[in-house]
Formats: C-alpha cells, sequence, structure tokens
C-alpha cells in the first residue's frame, strides 16, 4: 500500500478529533499490520471506493469508545448505548469523508460507504492488502487508524 | 410561526444533533428522515421550509434525494450537510439547486447561518 494514502486519515482524524471533543490529539508510530487480524473490543469500519479501493478500520477499546461519545453528545454516557453508537458510527464517517476530500484534492476519484460499527474482540477482520496503522492518543484513550487502500486499474478508453 | 425544518441523515447522533441546534434556535423540525428515498417520500407530505441532507446514506444518497425533491419542488430549500467536500459533489449539488453546502464537523453557527441565508433568500 503506499504510505501517501494514510496520510490523508491521520491528518483528518487529528482534526475531526480536536472539533468535536475539543481535545488535542498526539500521533503513534506508523506500523504495518498483516492482511488478517483480530478486532479491537469497537472497530468502526468505512468502505472506500472509486479509482482508489479498500477500507479504514478505527479502532478502540469500549472505555475509549464510551468517553469519546460523551464528549461528542456533550453529556455523561456510562455505557455505548444506540445513542452512543450511532456518534461512534458517525466519527468513523467524519474521519473517513475528510480524508477522502484530501485524498480527491490529490487527484483520486474516490466515495465511501456508510460505515458499520463491530463490537467484540474474537471478530477476524481480512483487508486485501496489509493496511498500514496508526495509533492516535487522545486524552479518552487511543484510536487505531488502520488504512488498506490499493489503486484500481482503470480499463483504457476505446 | 416557526420555520419548519426536515432533517434527513442516518445517523441517530447526527438527526439528534441538528434538531436540537435548530430547536434551540427557535426552528421547529418538522420531521426526520433516514435515507434519501423516506426523505423524497416525507418531504411530500411535510412540506418543510428548508431540508437539510447528509450525503452518503442507504438506500438513496442524498445528492439523488435533493435532485427528486427539486424536480418535484423547484422552489425547495435544500442545504447539504455532509462529511464529503470534494470539489465535484459541492459543483454538483449547487448546479442541482442546493442553496449552501455544509461540510461536518460544523459548529452550530455555521447550520443556523446556512439555513437563516437560505431561508432569507428564498
Amino acid at each position: 500500500m503506499k504510505a501517501e494514502f494514510i496520510e490523508p486519515f491521520v491528518g483528518a482524524a487529528f482534526s475531526v478529533l480536536e472539533t468535536v471533543t475539543g481535545q488535542k490529539p498526539v500521533r503513534g508510530q506508523l506500523a504495518l499490520r498483516t492482511s488478517t487480524f483480530t478486532t479491537q473490543q469497537i472497530t468502526i469500519v468505512a468502505g472506500v471506493n472509486g479509482n482508489v479501493e479498500g477500507v479504514a478500520l478505527y479502532g478502540m477499546s469500549l472505555a475509549t469508545a464510551t468517553r469519546i461519545a460523551g464528549a461528542m453528545m456533550a453529556s455523561q454516557v456510562d455505557e455505548l448505548n444506540d445513542m452512543a453508537l450511532s456518534a461512534i458510527s458517525e466519527l468513523g464517517n467524519m474521519v473517513t469523508g475528510n480524508a477522502i476530500t484530501r485524498l480527491s484534492q490529490n487527484g483520486y476519484d474516490v466515495d465511501i460507504t456508510p460505515p458499520s460499527v463491530i463490537k467484540g474482540t474474537q471478530v477476524e477482520m481480512s483487508t486485501k492488502i496489509p493496511a498500514l496503522v496508526v495509533p492516535i492518543n487522545t486524552p479518552f484513550g487511543s484510536i487505531e487508524v488502520n488504512v488498506a487502500l490499493a489503486e484500481v486499474a482503470m480499463a483504457a478508453a476505446a | 410561526m416557526p420555520k419548519r425544518i426536515m432533517v434527513v441523515d442516518d445517523a441517530m447522533f447526527m438527526r439528534a444533533t441538528v434538531k436540537r441546534i435548530l430547536e434551540q434556535a427557535g426552528y421547529e423540525v418538522a420531521g426526520e428522515a433516514e435515507n434519501g428515498q423516506m426523505a423524497v417520500e416525507r418531504y411530500g407530505e411535510l412540506r418543510p421550509d428548508a431540508v437539510l441532507m447528509d450525503i452518503t446514506m442507504p438506500v438513496m444518497d442524498g445528492i439523488s434525494a435533493a435532485k427528486e425533491i427539486l424536480k418535484t419542488d423547484p422552489k425547495a430549500v435544500v442545504l447539504m450537510c455532509t462529511a464529503l467536500g470534494q470539489q465535484n459533489l459541492v459543483i454538483d449539488a449547487i448546479k442541482a439547486g442546493v442553496k449552501d453546502y455544509i461540510v461536518k464537523p460544523f459548529q452550530p453557527e455555521r447550520v443556523l447561518e446556512g439555513v437563516g441565508k437560505a431561508l432569507g433568500a428564498a
């Protein structure tokens, strides 16, 4: 995977997290992940399609998700109920939407699918290609941004 | 009489957030929809003064829904409210007759400014 694909997602995550929580995140070390891995307690999954295809995954603990949802909702959240899950899902939507806007500024024509949230640590995820991973540390806990994207060869014009 | 707004977003959290912003500013939320198809149907029933519409939604996306609504009611006041900020989408929406394009995450003032201007110009 091209390293240039992850930067828009990290930049978007920083920008969105700071706006919705009011707290500045800190970037961790870039790593490469095998194409099959086990999810964290909460994983937001957003598909990317167009001339770059793949998936963006945002993994975090249940406690982190609950605290971030509380910050987004500006209220005390004790459990990840339907409204809190919707807030976390929307976080994934905003980060991915913001990221593909940045990708489009680099000349890529891409779109996203509505995000899904997976709850549970025993879920085995598989991506077409190994993902690049950047942990983002926030006062609410750490979020792993996983991006597995590849350019799609476009058919030559007739 | 408060102006009546319809809020369209597949995320319950966003509908609740936008509803709170609008109601605190004195607007009435006439109804909600969670996808573009539902928005087109509910627009016909509710005839709101304005529609705040997400783009990335299941069943029918927000740009297609906005075009459908504006085809049946060319005077409809539709504002997009989305995480997608690509230039081609903004141009497509404005060409379709959408009054404003608000990118998430937004500050409440941005939503109120957009709705206020769009209704003022309607």
